[in-house]
């Protein structure tokens, strides 16, 4: 008989994570179950909430007891708990948008594939050797290129082809790069590939520039953000609001563990310079793509490429403060972009989703609340006081400027700059007196959307006054 | 403390509250913004070497919600108050319950920079500023683009603002600095391009030459009301920054730019002047004024004496109070005569005697009349310029002097002298709302103007001897 390699703690480690899976099978169950009629949306529903936040607990606690679960294969912990813990709220607001817009065919099938999906981006943040971080990325993606095309729209069929096929691409450079990195050190733990003696090493920097656009891809940084706006906007709303926030903070969860703790030696930063690079130039890019943007979406799309090109630039230098505050940014972005997507969710009629930007018109007038709570979701995303966005903006900059990188400082500055008019237009649209308002349906409350909007008008607002970022969350791989 | 604290936090409280009255009640909201605005002018003048503290940032820089109310801050913020106060009076617009409400959030966002100790609160509360006249020029401007130019300007100002707080906060480590002076050296490599930031942000917010092509259209657009707040303050933010940012913390750096600085005051000083000769906007006359009176007053906080900064400051005050009045008389000779066009205006004195009084009061004290604010002012500026040893910037800062009397006396004749317009709709005085909305403002340049000295509680030692430390 063969001895059980894996101790109760190497188990514990995902139970965070097996809590949302089992989530997700217990839908489909409950699906079986439930008689037709307005439970079969809100049993679901409550499942999904109930398993989130399971897992939400579950995983702080953990948060101080930081140890390598599985061989160093998964941490538990510290970083990862922080970006499992962003994961699950950005789901919890995902499915807060499902409950309200989600379609009636394949309801449940739709919500157990979210949860499954943010199971692997859970299992991602943790991830601290190359197997689990391609088991945890597969998982994610599989269940997104499926959620993608469940809409019965032309154009989501379009868009989980198109996701498809080009993220498979990216995971197999990723792959490929994981091999050589293999052929270099004989390991797959990320520890591995630390210290000056692989830094030298020819299949590490091959494999170093294959895995980073993979990365690169998974985190849409130009050059390889061409399927954000048309996967964005071919997707069903809960579908890219939970992509927008979920995809990346996984994909940088791995990529700040890889940049401080994979590469140490001497070159680090020459190695890790081309990201940065790359990330400044989708400060500039994305904003310029989102100008002359007139879907909600699209824009939104557009804009995340900037956005994520911020956090990215956060950790340049690979400072323990750049990691805090990339970290903070990243939380606030969840609360700013989710409750921008709740506002959009909650213009939606049954007939279009209200991503459209002539449905902003008026919406000052006709709808004072939901305007008001959008103008402060695009203050923050364009960095302006009183929110979280201006405090992780400000963060940043001098993040940069004490790494050295005032040049990134100079385009974040650029790319805010640019970023004006996109946001501000639709602040225009909203109160500018020779607009004429949209007729919108009125809905049925939708009390969970609701209550998600004032979770993020909430935090996005009250960050500006507390935005102390996590601290311990290094050393990142044991 | 408390007193501080409602100075910033109880206007804008009270301005989102408004959103709940019923749209419909004019008369409830502007009651409840007027009692709001007169608490806070009480607040300041309650005012007295008050402070409060709260941490905000410890790392990469330590950074606190610091306001103190010493120095220059005090009678700023008290303009401010005054002003918000008789324009919420004045108002009399379509929606007001929305109106007033952003004027509230406008005077709030203003009393934080103004109040601020912390460079960080500055830049946050300077930012915060933007958005409710974006607002009042989207909703109740003439046209959407003013809106836009106004706010891809002071935006642009904005972020290098905040570049240069980030910069100066992780060189210097505290952004706790305002008010302070005689740092230790920073020593740090990027002083000059800190200051670049915080100069270019400064000069598009005052406006001063060639940043200012934002301000005509958006002086004319905005509502009279709110431009009375906006031109007797906001353009205030400018020049407050060279004094407690400029030259109390980075004197070299602010020293190194005199010429340039002293040159765009000059050349503003001249093109606003000429310009307003031949202006017939009656509003864009006065905001070419604006651009010369604070051209005027940029030359003398750069020819760092300490006479000069007194005047300075005083000039502040005077070019505060008699803009809002011009701007608001303005405001309700527009709401009669349906035009501020200066040829289709004319002989309104004899139907309303109380607007034209009030009206030549301003007028008088912005082209310099001996007994009223706005002379003490310059004569002390042009003194301190000249015995700083700036002879011929004081001689040219004589011309537009001579230009204030042309373009205001023109601006005087042309619309209360001459033979009446036979056409016009309304002749009806200053109601005595109106007329309580500019009483105060008359009142205090005369009071002033009499009494000069009243203003200069200021410490300008303090930023003086900071900037002549300097090599």
């Amino acid at each position: 008989m063969i001895a059980n390699p894996y101790s109760g703690a190497d188990w514990n480690a995902v139970v965070p994570l097996s809590i949302v899976a089992v989530a997700a099978l217990v839908v489909l169950f409950a699906d079986l179950v439930t008689p037709k009629g307005l439970a079969k949306r809100w049993v679901p529903v409550a499942i999904s909430a109930i398993g989130l936040a399971g897992a939400a607990f579950t995983c702080g606690e953990g948060w101080g007891h930081s140890y390598a679960a599985f061989g160093g294969g998964f941490m538990v912990g510290g970083f990862a708990t922080v970006f499992q813990e962003i994961v699950i709220v950005a789901a919890l607001l995902s499915v807060a948008i499902y409950a309200h817009v989600g379609e009636d065919e394949n309801f449940s099938g739709g919500l157990a594939l979210l949860l499954w999906s943010t199971s692997g981006a859970m299992l991602m943040a943790g991830a601290g050797s190359l197997m689990t971080i391609f088991l945890g990325l597969e998982l994610l993606s599989l269940a997104l290129y499926c959620l993608c095309g469940l809409s019965p729209r032309a154009t989501a069929g379009e868009a989980a082809l198109k996701y498809l096929i080009l993220s498979s691409a990216a995971s197999g450079f990723m792959l490929y790069g994981m091999a050589l990195f293999f052929g270099a050190t004989g390991s797959v733990a990320l520890a591995a590939l630390a210290g000056q003696a692989v830094e030298s090493n020819a299949l590490f920097l091959c494999g170093t520039a294959l895995f980073l656009i993979g990365i690169a891809f998974k985190l849409s940084l130009v050059p390889f953000h061409v399927w954000v706006p048309d996967v964005f906007q071919g997707a069903p709303l809960p579908v890219t609001a939970f992509m927008s926030v979920v995809t990346k903070a996984a994909t940088l969860a791995v990529f700040a563990r890889f940049a401080y703790a994979a590469v140490t030696g001497p070159h680090a930063q020459a190695i890790l310079a081309p990201v940065y690079v790359i990330a400044g130039i989708s400060m500039i890019v994305g904003n310029l793509g989102a100008l002359a943007q007139t879907d909600m979406k699209r824009l939104l799309a557009y804009s995340g490429i900037a956005q994520v090109g911020y956090i990215v630039a956060a950790l340049a230098g690979s400072t323990a403060l750049g990691l805090r505050y990339a970290i903070f940014y990243l939380a606030a972005y969840t609360f700013m972009n989710i409750g921008a997507f709740l506002v959009v969710a909650l213009l939606s009629t049954s007939k279009e989703e209200g991503s459209a930007l002539a449905a902003y018109r008026g919406l000052g007038r006709t709808r004072p609340v939901l305007a008001a709570a959008m103008v402060l979701f695009l203050l923050a995303l364009a960095g302006l006081p009183p929110t979280a966005g201006f405090v992780g903006k400000i963060l940043i900059l001098s993040a940069n400027f004490d790494a050295g990188y005032a040049w990134l400082a100079g385009l974040l500055i650029a790319g805010t700059a640019i970023s004006l008019y996109v946001y501000f237009k639709i602040v225009g649209l909203m109160y500018g007196r020779h607009e004429r308002p949209h007729p919108t349906e009125v809905r049925p409350v939708a009390p969970l959307a609701w209550a998600g909007l004032v979770a993020c008008v909430l935090f996005t607002f009250v960050w500006t006054f507390d935005p102390l970022g996590p601290s311990n969350v290094l050393p990142l791989v044991k | 403390m408390m007193v501080l604290l409602a100075l910033v936090v109880l206007p804008i409280a009270a301005g989102f509250a408004l959103y709940a009255l019923p749209r419909a009640d004019r008369t409830l909201a502007k009651g409840i913004a007027t009692g709001v605005a007169a608490v806070t002018f009480l607040a300041g003048i309650a005012l007295r070497d008050q402070s409060m503290s709260v941490r905000w940032l410890a790392r990469p820089f330590t950074a606190a919600f610091h306001f103190a109310d010493d120095g220059i801050g005090f009678w700023i913020a008290l303009l401010l108050a005054l002003c918000t106060l008789c324009a919420v009076l004045a108002a009399n617009v379509p929606r007001l319950r929305d109106f007033l409400a952003l004027m509230l959030l406008l005077e709030g966002a203003m009393m934080g920079v103004f109040l601020a100790r912390d460079l960080l609160v500055f830049a946050l509360f300077w930012d915060l500023m933007l958005v409710p006249v974006f607002l009042g020029l989207l909703g109740w401007g003439e046209h959407p683009s003013t809106a836009w130019r106004y706010l891809i300007y002071n935006f642009a100002g904005g972020l290098t603002l905040l570049l240069s707080t980030a910069a100066f906060g992780v060189a210097f480590g505290s952004t706790d600095v305002i008010g302070r002076s005689g740092l230790a050296h920073l020593g740090y490599i990027w002083g000059p391009w800190i200051f670049a930031g915080f100069a270019f942000a400064f000069l598009v917010k005052t406006p001063i030459w060639p940043l200012h092509t934002w301000m005509p259209p958006t002086y004319s657009d905005t509502p009279p009301p709110m431009v009375a707040v906006v031109s007797a303050v906001q353009s205030k933010a400018g020049l407050y920054g060279f004094i407690v940012v400029g030259m109390a913390l980075l004197p070299e750096a602010m020293h190194a730019a005199t010429y340039v600085m002293l040159w765009l005051g000059l050349i503003s000083l001249l093109y606003g002047g000429f310009v307003a000769l031949v202006q017939t906007d009656a509003k864009r006359i006065v905001a070419y004024s604006s651009l010369s009176h604070l051209g005027l007053i940029l030359v003398a906080i750069f020819s760092f004496n300490a006479l000069a900064l007194r005047g300075a400051l005083i000039y502040v005050i005077a070019h505060g109070l008699f803009n809002a009045v011009l701007f608001l008389v303005l405001g309700f000779i527009e709401e009669r005569e349906e035009t501020r066009s200066l040829p289709r205006l004319g002989g309104l004195a004899r139907a309303n005697p109380k607007i034209a009084g009030a009206f030549a009061i301003g007028a008088l004290a912005a082209l310099g009349l001996p007994g009223l604010i706005g002379f003490a002012g310059e004569l002390i500026m042009l003194t301190g310029i000249f015995s700083a040893g700036y002879f011929w910037p004081a001689l040219i800062a004589l011309v537009p002097i001579v230009l204030a009397a042309a373009y205001m006396l023109r601006l005087f004749q042309d619309i209360m002298q001459g033979p009446e317009i036979p056409d016009v709709p309304i002749r009806r005085d200053l109601t005595l709302i109106e007329g309580l909305a500019v009483a105060p403002l008359v009142l205090a340049m005369v009071f002033f103007g009499v009494n000069p000295h009243a203003l200069t509680t200021f410490d300008t030692t303090l930023y003086v001897s900071a900037s002549e430390l300097a090599p």
